[in-house]
């Protein structure tokens, strides 16, 4: 008994120690070639940090991803607010209603939540062309409804199912309706589940790349398509890649460490484990 | 009995009466969901019909040719390399992940260790907030073949011979780019079959197998994995998917090369409809890429349908 104890604890050592240096060593390079300069980086030693550290190439960094640091901004938090708000409601209707309708709509909302974009990128860079949508923030921000929508509505609907109905019971006695019920009721008791959704399609929106790069236009450049530029047109300043990679991780990184329970929450309503 | 079922039965139909919406109801609650549904289920009709349309060139041209983009498209050498790539991503993306996923997941349920759980998790979930974009950038550094972090440090510590060439050679590129994938998805694996692992009769079941003197590692296969197929099914899911669609990794790292060597259908689609202007074709491979995720769905949405209507 004791010597498979000992061998449990020797194997989870080694197993700590791989999975250490394997997660922190790209993250710790990423950050040493950062505050380098190119001549810096060509001596090789990746491992140790230079004997200056060069803040200015955040500095010039930033001063070139700010505009689509803004544009990212903008558009994240709007698809993220209305998604929630709309598959909140959706998710409701799925998580209550049992008509022959509704089941039929959830096959159609579990398909679609996880789809490629792909599948709609022509018609959408057709409609967003002609209407001129594409110019304005309101192109990205709605395409980035059509699957955020159908994942809201299943994240929510996976919550809301685990509220007894006594909760509304009461309620619907007393005669409230059923939109008071939902938002009156309802949504002050979901409002960590809406925190976890809300998290997860952040995210998503942030670090999404093909509809960004397909509809960019110089207005709305999101900031993966500027790091992707960055990274294609300043080929051997590694330093420089390094800063602009770091300044668009930082905003998701900072929602994950700060609410890393309810992004937890948020991945395992992804499996269905509400 | 009868009289039981049939009680049953006005019970349900009492229920599903207070189910029905008021007109009202039904706009705030179900029309920006059904809006945004026909949206797109209306634009993925669009596509499968320009799939069969004459499309070419920045105009475009409606004229209706049936199945004559996707009789090119299977001709086409770049679309074999593509798809036996994609097959790579399906397999080698997800099957490492999910054993790699399983081993943690259990030691970190055998060895009673509360300090490293939180660690672990923090430390495998972080790429989880991380894009493909930065991932691909971070790691084209590291595998840089000139100066690049795995070769520099392979040569300090004397392992100079063990250097690779690795994305520039057309061979592996595509294995190299799948490590980020399984690099970056392993945490999320993780916190997904700690879950499947922490119900109470899978409790129960592993604590009577290890009074009956079971092993670890039979208590794994015997109990433990049997049980939690659900969970199972729904990650293999989720990393099918995802592996699917990844098209970022692809454009970031390699371009799809060297030549076309690490192309997938997600990033040929993106070439032959905005470089090649080929439009028809790429809709034909949005419609392919649309059959693998419909197939690759329909588990998961079978699974959840299960869970909530019955």
């Amino acid at each position: 008994m004791r010597s498979k104890n000992l061998t449990i604890t020797f194997l989870v050592i080694i197993t700590l120690i791989v999975l250490t240096i394997v997660y922190v060593l790209p993250i710790y390079v990423t950050v040493l070639t950062s505050l380098k300069t190119p001549v810096e980086i060509s001596e090789r030693q990746h491992l140790i940090p230079s004997a200056t550290l060069h803040f200015e190439n955040y500095q010039k960094a930033f001063e070139l991803v700010f505009p689509s640091l803004i544009n990212s901004t903008i558009v994240a938090f709007s698809a993220t607010f209305l998604s929630a708000l709309f598959g909140g409601l959706g998710g409701y209707y799925l998580s209550r209603v049992r008509t022959k309708f509704a089941r039929f709509l959830f096959i159609l909302v579990g398909v679609a939540m996880y789809l490629p974009y792909q599948v709609v990128l022509i018609p959408l860079v057709q409609i967003m062309s002609k209407t001129g949508l594409a110019l304005t923030h309101y192109g990205l921000i709605g395409s980035y409804l059509i699957l955020n929508i159908p994942l809201a509505s299943v994240f929510m609907g996976t919550f809301f199912m685990g509220i007894p109905r006594e909760l509304e019971e009461a309620a619907e006695v007393d005669g409230a309706s059923r939109i008071q019920i939902f938002f009156r009721i309802l949504t002050p008791v979901a409002l960590p589940a809406y925190a976890s959704t809300a998290i997860i399609i952040f995210t998503n929106v942030w670090n999404e790349f093909l509809l960004a790069l397909t509809l960019a236009t110089p207005t709305t450049q999101t900031i993966q398509v500027k790091l992707a530029e960055i990274k294609g047109s300043f080929l051997a300043l590694y330093h420089f890649q390094m800063a602009a990679a770091l300044i668009t991780l930082i905003v998701p990184l900072v929602f994950f460490l700060a609410l890393g329970q309810y992004f937890i929450r948020g991945i395992l309503a992804g499996a269905l484990k509400g | 009995m009868t009289a039981n079922t049939n009680q049953i039965g006005k019970a349900k139909a009492k229920k599903s009466r207070k189910d029905r919406l008021s007109f009202i109801d039904f706009l705030v609650f179900l029309l920006p969901l059904l809006f945004f549904l026909i949206l797109l289920y209306g634009m993925l009709g669009w596509t499968v019909y320009t799939s069969m349309s004459a499309w070419q060139g920045t105009a475009p041209n409606w004229e209706f040719v049936g199945l004559k983009w996707y009789k090119m498209m299977f001709s086409l050498e770049r679309f074999q390399v593509a798809v036996v790539n994609n097959l790579k991503w399906l397999i080698y993306g997800v099957i490492p992940t999910v054993v790699f996923a399983l081993f943690i997941a259990y030691l970190l349920e055998i060895g009673k260790i509360k300090f490293a759980e939180n660690y672990i998790r923090t430390l495998l979930l972080y790429p989880v907030a991380m894009s493909f974009v930065v991932t691909g950038t971070i790691w084209s550094w590291m595998y840089q073949p000139d100066k690049g972090v795995i070769n520099s440090i392979l040569r300090q510590v004397g392992l100079g011979f063990m250097e690779g060439k690795f994305i520039s050679n057309p061979q592996t590129v595509t294995n190299w780019l799948i490590i980020i994938f399984v690099w970056q998805y392993l945490g999320f694996s993780v916190i997904i079959l700690q879950s499947s692992f922490r119900t109470a009769e899978l409790q129960e079941m592993v604590e009577s197998a290890l009074i009956d003197g079971a092993s670890r590692i039979r208590i794994l296969f015997q109990v433990i994995i049997p049980n939690i197929r659900g969970g199972m099914l729904i990650l293999i899911s989720l990393l099918l998917i995802s592996a699917l669609k990844v098209f970022d990794i692809v454009y970031v790292v390699s371009f799809g090369g060297p030549g076309f060597a690490s192309d997938v259908l997600a990033f040929f689609m993106l070439i032959a409809t905005f470089q090649q202007h080929l439009v028809a074709l790429g809709a034909g491979l949005g419609v392919i890429i649309f059959l693998l995720a419909f197939i690759i769905v329909i588990p998961y949405t079978i699974y959840a349908f299960r869970k909530w209507f019955e």
